[in-house]
């Protein structure tokens, strides 16, 4: 009888291989990265680079600053050593550089903002989540001659742009599709936000409630562990102490929870009268037909004017709120530093300066609360009101009233004080004042932002988007004839859930899923002896790039599968590039987000 | 040890006894005409040309001089099996086949696929075994050189 004398050759794995291979699929089954947990580790690496770049920021203006008044204490308090001239000139000079700054910027970089953004809620809620780096830079620079100068305006604006601008530029480098770089682009605002306030919870609640529009777990999650990295980052690099330390409070009596709880009342009807003030002032020097450097300087010059008459309105005002909260103010100079504040943010904000305008309005909102609170004291002398905690109350509520979201407000304002005795007021208050202020203004502080910028359009575009945006280019696939060996060594070294088979003109022929084969990837007698062919799905789902998002969706659902194949047209069925679940959730969660605002 | 459902496949298989043919070709189209009008087998033809395209995409050969061309095909309502010994080894492109054993399964069975092509892998190895196999009159003859072991 003739017996073979040789077996086909061909290439096995070696047992030490396969016992890593064992090995190795083990832990990968058990430890395997979703798209979900890389995400998140994305964000916390975006948290940290955020925490640094605003912390750049922050130092660049200080130092800015220093040379700028000779002084590196806090900004009013350099003005206030400064002689009346140069209170006026700083402000007017740096206007003037910030103006030129943008002048020249725009005039440079015009064709690439035609095709970017420089706008971060922009780029998130609407855009493709690029924002244009030199722009961005140019934006930043007129921010930082604004600021360091005197300018009434938040220090916020710049580092949430310069934050959101790292997690875009990552975002690209690794060749991210829409979704994903605009969910980053959040992270980086909320890391932005959280370095600058210290203040991780209410940072990624800024985002999720004001820019998103939605606080599902899906995006609420990256937006947490960016906010909370770059809140550490930020406290090792400029201490942890709150922001706002509170002083301590206790209520006396428990009548005075009645005019307590009226604060977001009172608050809650005036924060319209506020937001129409600063379009007002917006109307009014868009009315001024001048250079965008005169302007600029205008308002650097009306900053200084005011800052003749008291030096404490330059700045973003952190230093004023945190005197207010621990030291005794009289009702008269209270009331004159918040009007003169008032206007001169109001100036700032309508002149086009680049800047936030958030740490203003906490001081106004807190300003208003302590003359509250002082109006208590003074007619209800038996409830022993202490008008510093009225002020911590008006604070939250005039911020939920102003910027629509009483969740964040709350937070934000417990963040900034770690005061945990005016918590319930804290929220009785910025619910009470979100209401009050919604009877009398419907566009809210940065929801009004993005519908100037079109949010509307934008949001018809989304719908219209296909799904050709949101394919991937990197399938993995494999030939028809891949040993089983091949496949179980394509799935280890990936952490995708299917191979897609194709022939030699990158036609789709089916797909092979780990969920069918992986109790058998240990199996070394199937290794030569079963191909691609034997196992893989012929009938596995796929899209057309020219699909609607609600046709893809169905298909998903039917496939139980986080990603499908995409292939040009039913005819040919070339593979063109994969989609995946999370990226449509997220693209919809972004539409979802336009419509909130 | 021999699985319960490996067992129930085999004996449900039908068994050739020494084929007598020339060719590859020849030896698989006599082992799936022997299928016709079996319960389970809905089209032949899809079966035969699912058998034929597979095997030239790459013909599926166990050391030791054994055969299994095989298809997942929807032309099956459930597994199929046909063994075939060959006295005269019969030559699979270079590779002469002594044994050879006839797979046709639906697409829905995957998992019941690699179950039965790792159970024949494991246990259809070594000369003795596949001697044994060979040698074997009928199917009990047959499924007993499987319990002996290699």
């Amino acid at each position: 009888m003739d017996k073979p004398e040789k077996d086909p050759p061909k290439r096995a794995l070696s047992p030490l291989f396969r016992r890593l291979l064992r090995l190795k699929f083990w832990l990968v089954e058990h430890f395997r990265l979703s798209e979900r947990q890389l995400t998140l580790i994305w964000a916390a690496l975006i948290g940290a680079l955020g925490a640094f770049a605003s912390e750049g920021f922050r130092k660049a203006s200080e130092f800015l600053h220093t040379i700028a008044t000779g002084s590196s204490s806090e900004i009013s308090s350099s003005f206030a050593h400064l002689p009346w001239w140069q209170r006026l000139l700083v402000p007017t000079v740096g206007g003037l550089l910030a103006g030129l700054t943008l002048w020249f910027g725009n005039r440079l970089f015009a064709s690439i903002r035609q095709k970017t953004t420089t706008d971060y809620m922009e780029a998130i809620v609407v855009g493709s989540g690029i924002i244009s780096v030199r722009a961005s830079i140019v934006k930043s620079v007129s921010a930082l001659f604004s600021i360091s100068t005197g300018t009434s305006i938040g220090r916020e604006g710049p580092l949430v742009q310069l934050s959101s601008l790292v997690a875009s530029v990552v975002g690209r480098i690794r060749g991210m599709p829409i979704p994903q770089r605009r969910h980053l682009v959040a992270c980086g605002a909320a890391a932005g936000i959280a370095s600058a306030y210290k203040a991780p919870i209410a940072a990624s609640l800024f985002v999720a409630e004001i820019i998103l529009g939605t606080v599902v777990v899906e995006s609420l999650g990256p937006l947490i562990l960016a906010s909370v990295v770059a809140a550490f980052v930020s406290q090792f690099l400029s201490g942890s102490e709150p922001l706002y330390k509170s002083p301590g409070f206790n209520l006396h009596t428990r009548w005075e929870t009645i005019p307590l709880c009226c604060v977001g009342i009172v608050l809650g009807f005036l924060a319209p009268g506020y937001l129409r003030f600063l379009r007002l002032a917006e109307r009014l020097f868009s009315k001024i037909d001048i250079p965008v450097p005169f302007k600029l300087a205008l308002g650097g010059t009306i900053v200084g004017a005011l800052a003749i008459l008291n030096p404490a309105v330059c700045g973003n005002g952190q230093g004023l709120l945190r005197s207010l909260f621990h030291q005794n103010w009289f009702w008269e100079e209270i009331l004159a530093i918040m009007v003169l504040k008032f206007v001169a943010t109001a100036t700032a904000f309508g002149s086009g300066v680049v800047g936030g305008v958030f740490t203003p309005t906490l001081f106004i909102g807190a300003a208003l609360g302590v003359l509250y609170g002082q109006a208590v004291l003074y007619l209800a002398p038996g409830l022993r009101a202490d008008p510093a905690m009225y002020g911590l109350v008006g604070m939250g509520s005039f911020m939920a009233a102003t910027t629509g979201a009483p969740l964040m407000a709350i937070l934000m304002a417990f963040e900034l004080t770690l005061d945990y005795s005016i918590a319930p007021f804290l929220m009785v208050n910025c619910v009470v004042a979100y209401y009050c202020s919604g009877i009398f203004e419907k566009r809210f502080m940065y929801g009004e932002s993005l519908e100037r910028k079109g949010a509307a359009f934008f949001k018809q575009q989304l719908a219209e988007v296909n799904l050709q945006d949101l394919v991937r280019n990197d399938p993995l696939t494999l030939p028809k004839n891949a040993t089983f060996a091949q496949i179980a060594e394509t799935f280890v070294q990936h952490r995708y859930q299917h191979i897609y088979i194709v022939d030699q003109e990158n036609r789709l022929l089916g797909a092979i899923s780990l969920h069918d084969v992986k109790t058998f990837l240990d199996r070394p007698e199937l290794e030569m002896v079963v191909i691609a062919t034997d196992i893989m799905n012929e009938d596995f789902p796929r899209v057309l790039p020219t699909e609607g998002m609600s046709e893809a969706l169905r298909k998903f659902t039917a496939a139980h599968s986080e990603r499908l194949p995409v292939v040009d047209n039913l005819n040919s069925q070339r593979l063109i590039g994969s989609i995946s679940k999370t990226d449509i959730i997220l693209h919809l969660a972004g539409e979802q987000g336009t419509a909130a605002v | 040890v021999i699985s319960q459902k490996a067992v129930e496949n085999l004996r449900a298989a039908i068994f050739i006894k020494n084929l007598e043919v020339e060719s590859e070709y020849e030896g698989i189209s006599k082992m799936l005409d022997r299928l016709r009008g079996h319960a389970q087998v809905q089209d032949l033809q899809a079966l035969t040309e699912a058998v034929f395209d597979r095997q030239q995409t790459d013909p599926p050969l166990f050391p030791g001089g054994v055969a299994f061309p095989h298809a997942r095909t929807n032309s099956v309502s459930s597994l199929v099996m046909v063994i075939a010994t060959c006295a005269q080894p019969i030559p699979f492109g270079e590779v002469p086949v002594r044994l050879i054993f006839l797979i046709g399964i639906p697409k829905r069975a995957g998992a019941e696929y690699l179950e039965l092509i790792s159970f024949l892998a494991r246990h259809v190895r070594g000369e003795q075994v596949v001697d044994r196999l060979v040698a074997a009159e009928d199917m009990s003859s047959f499924l007993a050189g499987f319990a002996v072991g290699p």
